[in-house]
């Protein structure tokens, strides 16, 4: 190996470093350290003439590392690895040591601070003396997407990849395409058609040749990485067949909350109580009416049923504040001579104007009433004598009293939850669920629809209640992301992976089976395992449990972190 | 002389060394006692990372990982727990109390918590003294 000629640069970071700690102190000691060529420290290293500093250094000293002592890596690590990488300096031979946020800002005892941030320098120091350059990889990208449900989400994003030129194979569970939204008739706040929404789509997806659509049919294995997954699908319970695909959108909707589970509604018992869904089927159906085929004198229409409780789930399925003032309208424009009543929590009518529907709707006669979070309104069947079927009684929140109302159809507004099969859904193609089952994308704010999984997107209602824009715009985006990366044509893999060795493997297969991401795969012939660098996500799970010691973490070797140990040590 | 004791902690990347770096940000005051090594996910810290801190002059050495459920990488966590009671009568075999080694789970948002558990586990080293085994452990050293 040649010789060390390491740099190191501490930065004061105007006075949030070097108001605690002794910066020049810092340097002087660094420059005795092994290997170091050159220390220097100055006010901002992240600015241009600091980031200049490290390139003219590297050019002209000839330094082959570089140590910053500055702010966490989590901040500037790639600022300085692009300033090496500019010099000609391969970017994983430098190193920072984080004597900002875990020294200078909560240290107030300068001595001690000092000798803390000496100790941490001449750690990276020594760990950067055992840095290897690294390069990543590339690999081919297929250009097939494989799409997970048939509903609005599955397949905008089906046709935003199509009308790109790329194949796209849809697998739907049911014998149809359309998801929940065909079980719809307007929507809200515009009355736009659901039914209308959905044919445009559908009729679009079958009329494009790039798109391939499995019905009856579900997705039995996913192996291999981004770009090179195999897809192992079976139609109708038969053998599965395999495809070759490069990204995955998983689109698989919600199911309804059963209002069977709450009881004091009577739900299933009194025959007028029904939900949501059972009160679309009667719109498309096109009359309002009782079982006994009556029209309705009083209707009322209960929020949050399976939401925003404590015994089923915490969560606000976000749609149905707007759908229930959706039927308070249809109501009265159907049988203007109704009473409608709402019996609501909270009003959510956030979103593009939403705020507007709720005013018109107050406006149009329909009778609000407040009930309290951990309350519920009770119905019971009313007497013989009452010109209505049934009672609702409820502690009305906003004038204080204890108020009954008559009814003949009681609209439950079911919540979302996730599909029953979720769980399963989420092993196979290897993402997450949160505790309520919705899966979980790789960042809730800046990366709202990857996840986890390198090549494995989510859309729509499958991640957490969402209306129709919300679920087309995740659709798209997903498509979007999917899009950038077919036009690259190949991946890039980043230089950090693990890597066994093959002389020292002895094949227990013990890794095979500990790697979340089943990146490690077993050559039966060899009978060694090796690990597939673009699936590999770097955690360490398996150089720390090899039993032979056969695994390297790139970049996390066992030398560079017992370099460490010793340097923090001093 | 008053005894400082020594403490490394082994950071996970994704939430607890976030963790740390919140209470920095938060301006949070802890001892300066630890030096902290970050590692991308708990399920990566070695049991001879530990042995080889104690060899090489800690006090003590803290482990820190997204809670329960919360790994970046799903279950890495996990590992790292069913590896700590092994880890623990190891120590025990080695005459190394086995205080000194502490398992903790600190999230991306538990600046506060981080700061109290290396306060906490500083104290603790106080009260216990400097560790032993130091020399023992460098000489029958466990290198790879
Ligand atoms: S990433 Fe934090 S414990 Fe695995």
């Amino acid at each position: 190996m040649e010789d060390l000629k390491i740099g190191v640069y501490v930065c004061n970071c105007g006075t949030n470093i070097a108001h605690v700690i002794d910066a020049e102190s810092v340097k002087n000691y660094a420059a005795t350290l092994p290997g170091v060529k050159i220390a220097r420290s100055y006010r901002y290293m992240c600015s241009n003439p600091g980031q200049e500093m490290i390139v003219e250094d590297i050019r002209s000293q000839g330094l082959n590392r570089v140590v910053v002592a500055a702010c966490s890596p989590r901040m500037h690590e790639r600022t300085f690895r692009n300033a090496c990488r500019t010099a000609g300096l391969n970017p994983y031979l430098c190193e920072m040591a984080n004597i900002r946020e875990q020294c200078s800002w909560v240290h107030n005892d300068s001595v001690a601070a000092t000798e803390k941030a000496m100790a941490l320098t001449r750690a990276a120091v020594l760990r950067v003396a055992c840095q290897e350059p690294l390069e990543g990889l590339t690999a081919e990208m297929c250009p097939t997407t494989l799409v997970l449900g048939g509903g609005i989400a599955g397949l905008t994003a089906a046709l935003e990849l199509a009308d790109g030129g790329f194949p796209v194979v849809i697998v739907e569970r049911a014998d149809r395409l359309g998801g929940n939204l065909t079980r719809v008739d307007l929507t809200a706040p515009h009355f736009d058609s659901a039914r209308d929404l959905v044919r445009e789509r559908i009729a679009h997806v079958r009329g494009n040749p790039n798109v391939t659509v499995m019905l009856r049919s579900e997705l039995r294995s996913l192996s291999g990485f981004v770009g090179n997954f195999t897809a192992e699908i079976a139609t109708n319970g038969g053998k599965p067949t395999k495809v070759r695909v490069g990204n995955v959108v998983v689109a698989t909707g919600y199911k309804e909350f059963d209002a069977s589970r709450v009881t004091h509604f009577g739900y299933g018992k009194l025959p007028n109580v029904i939900t949501s869904f059972d009160f679309e089927r009667m719109l498309r159906a096109g009359r309002i009416e009782t079982k006994d085929g009556r029209l309705p004198q009083y209707a009322a229409i209960i929020h949050c049923v399976g939401s925003r409780s404590e015994e089923f789930h915490a969560y606000c399925s976000r749609v149905c504040c707007m759908t229930a003032l959706k039927y308070a309208n249809e109501i009265k424009s159907a049988i203007p001579t109704c009473y409608v009543s709402d019996l609501y929590i909270d009003m959510h009518a956030f979103g593009k104007g939403c705020e507007d529907f709720y005013k018109r709707s107050s406006e149009a006669k329909t009778l609000f009433l407040m009930y309290g979070k951990g309350d519920h309104p009770v119905i019971r069947r009313a007497a013989s004598t009452d010109d209505c079927d049934m009672l609702i009684e409820v502690e009305e929140k906003l004038s204080g009293e204890h108020i009954e109302i008559p009814a003949d159809l009681v609209i439950l507004m079911v919540g979302m939850e996730a599909r029953a099969d979720a769980a399963d859904v989420a092993h196979v193609v290897n993402i997450s669920q949160d505790k309520s089952g919705w899966f979980i994308e790789s960042h809730p704010k800046l990366d709202p629809v990857a996840t986890t999984t390198d090549g494995v997107y989510i859309a729509g209602t499958c991640a957490a209640p969402k209306d129709i824009p919300d679920t087309v715009a995740q659709a798209r985006a997903a498509a979007a992301r999917i899009l950038a990366k077919i036009a690259k044509g190949k991946i890039e893999i980043d230089g950090v992976f693990a890597e066994v060795n093959e002389e020292q493997c002895s094949g227990c297969r013990m890794c095979n089976e500990l790697c979340p991401y089943s990146a490690i795969e077993f050559d039966a012939d060899k009978k060694r395992s090796h690990v597939i660098p673009a699936a590999c996500k770097a955690c360490g799970a398996c150089v720390a449990a090899c039993p032979s010691a056969a695994i390297k973490g790139r970049h996390f070797t066992d030398a560079q972190i017992f370099a460490q140990i010793e340097g923090v040590l001093l | 002389m008053s005894y400082e004791p020594k403490l490394v902690g082994f950071l996970c990347n994704w939430c607890s060394y976030t963790g740390a770096d919140l209470a920095g940000t938060s301006r949070i005051q802890y001892p300066p006692n630890i030096r902290i090594i970050r590692v991308m996910c708990s399920a990566r810290i070695d049991p001879s990372f530990i042995l080889q801190s104690l060899g090489k002059g800690a006090d003590g050495v803290l482990i820190c990982g997204c809670h329960p459920g919360d790994c970046h990488y799903s279950e890495g966590n996990y590992k790292a727990m069913r590896r700590y009671p092994l880890l623990k009568r190891l120590l025990d075999a080695y005459g190394i109390e086995h205080e000194r080694v502490r398992l903790e789970w600190v999230s991306a948002s538990e600046g506060q918590r981080f700061a109290d558990v290396v306060a906490d586990m500083t104290e603790r080293l106080r009260a216990l003294g400097p560790c032993r085994v130091k020399t023992a452990l460098a000489t029958d050293q466990i290198e790879r």
